[in-house]
């Protein structure tokens, strides 16, 4: 009987459920967070008879045979790509993207990291980093003696001064795109990687080639939706219990089988 | 062993298999587009020496219940759902398979791919492009697919020419001969099919084949107390 080992695929798969929505709720208030959902598959099929095995001398054939599947595999967890709602926080380095796109973020190893967290903050030189600490691409550092800054939908990060009327072009923020925006590579504290599954970075100015706009003094809330989250957990939880009933009926019955005297 | 554990035990081995396709139903039931399986069994009838014959039970063949599952609203742009009848064509390595599953995403190089990587073909079975700097795909009930208002093409829906030849081929994937363009489903963007599987008919059935198997069982038990009882009192 396989259907231990097929109850103990679908246990597993019905765990990790659970295990990415406690992470999709754990995270239901960090900044630009996108939820996950796990994806699942039905296993090999085991073929007692093909379709088609000749049953009797005539000629006649069966006409479906015998497939017995072997449980549940998942498939893929992949982060379901909503726009979070924007929340205004008046910050002068809080950006919001709203639309596709991503900040690119120089990472201590030299390589780009991609993020949608646009908390951002200035170190004591200036310049703009993120709040781990990592600089901004293309790097723009804002001098000390500037009375405010201005960053608008385009990116463009413009400074005041008080002897100055105009305000001064300090640089511009740019947005990276990917063809396949689930295929980044997640590494924590918000941050994202490219891999060969993304496809290569398109870097554009915010509200060309389908990037997004940046709004300044808002930030974007996660998109994690708690209803659905505590749905999916009954559900998982339901079909836990389902398939841990099989097991124990599947006990039963090789109680059973060894009474047989 | 004579005739009558024979019969009982091709009851058993029949029980126990279809025990192992309830578990693989309920090990599916988050499984998005599964359909689930069921068994059926027949009569078997087996010559016996002295001229009469025996019957015995065989689990045979197996069905599957093409029921929709309910569709759940997700709002992924690539999350296709279908209203009706039809199945989306993918390309495999091993040829044309159908699924249910709409869980898509565009790959490194643009093109639409499920969950493992195998490409969706459109109506006239080319792979989907999807171009990168498009703000907003929509995609139309009749599969019509716009990138920012522009129609770019169109998924198609399937079924297969001969519904005997369809089987399972694991992957959220079903192989069939030949297939053919259908009418008559609607695709849903933003949904997807989650598994048919009832939970309450899998446990009802669990139930009936583990009593079954138990009536199996003690039925063995009796038999042997039978044989035991005639060889006493025939010995005595």
């Amino acid at each position: 009987m396989k259907a231990l080992q097929i109850a103990a695929t679908g246990m597993a798969a019905q765990q990790m459920k659970v295990d990415v929505v406690s992470n999709n709720l754990a995270n239901m208030s960090t900044t630009g967070y996108n939820a996950r959902r796990a994806d699942f598959a039905d296993l090999h099929y085991q073929q007692y008879a093909r379709p088609g095995t000749i049953s009797a001398q005539d000629g006649s054939m069966l006409p479906t045979g015998i497939q017995i599947g072997l449980g549940v595999r998942p498939t893929a967890v992949s982060v379901v790509l909503a726009q979070g709602s924007l929340a205004q926080t008046s910050g002068d380095l809080d950006v919001a993207i709203e639309g596709k796109g991503y900040l690119e973020v120089t990472l201590p190893s030299g390589t780009s990291g991609y993020t949608r967290d646009g908390s951002l903050k200035r170190t004591a030189d200036g310049e703009i980093v993120t709040s781990d600490g990592y600089p901004v691409a293309p790097g723009i550092t804002i001098p000390s003696d500037a009375r405010s800054i201005s960053i608008n939908a385009d990116g463009e990060v413009y400074a005041y001064f008080v002897e100055q009327v105009a305000p001064q072009l300090l640089g511009q923020l740019n947005l990276v795109g990917f063809t396949n925006e689930k295929g980044l590579e997640a590494t924590g504290s918000n941050l994202f990687l490219e891999s060969p599954a993304s496809g290569p970075p398109n870097v554009g100015a915010p509200g060309l080639n389908g990037l997004g706009v940046l709004r300044q003094g808002y930030l974007e809330e996660s998109s994690v939706d708690s209803v659905l989250e505590v749905t999916e957990l009954i559900k998982a939880q339901r079909g836990y219990e389902l398939n841990a009933k099989v097991i124990t009926a599947v006990d039963q019955m090789m109680a059973a089988t060894s009474q047989v005297r | 062993m004579d005739a009558t554990g024979y019969v009982t035990l091709s009851r058993l081995s029949g029980l126990a298999r279809e025990m192992d396709l309830v578990a693989n139903n309920i090990a599916n039931i988050g499984t998005q587009g599964f359909k689930s399986q069921g068994a059926v069994f027949s009569e078997f009838v087996a010559e016996v020496p002295d001229g009469r014959s025996l019957s015995m039970a065989r689990a045979t063949a197996w069905h599957m219940n093409m029921a929709d599952g309910p569709l759940s609203q997700t709002g992924g742009t690539f999350d296709l759902g279908i209203q009706g009848e039809g199945f989306f064509q993918i390309e495999s390595p091993d040829g044309p398979r159908l699924t249910r599953a709409g869980s898509f995403t565009a790959s490194a190089s643009g093109e639409l791919v499920n969950m493992d990587g195998l490409r969706l073909l459109d109506a006239g079975g080319a792979p989907v492009f999807v171009p990168p700097d498009a703000v907003a795909i929509t995609i139309a009930t009749d599969g019509t697919m716009s990138a920012d208002g522009t129609p770019i093409g169109q998924i198609g829906l399937w079924q297969p020419t001969d519904p005997l030849t369809l089987a399972y081929a694991g992957g959220n994937l079903l192989s069939a001969g030949n297939i053919e363009p259908v009418a008559g489903g609607e695709i849903r963007q933003g949904f997807l099919e989650e598994s048919n599987v009832q939970p309450v008919t899998e446990v009802a059935r669990m139930i009936e084949v583990q009593r079954a198997y138990e009536q199996g069982q003690s039925f063995l038990d009796a038999e042997d107390e039978r044989v035991r009882n005639m060889i006493q009192t025939m010995s005595r």
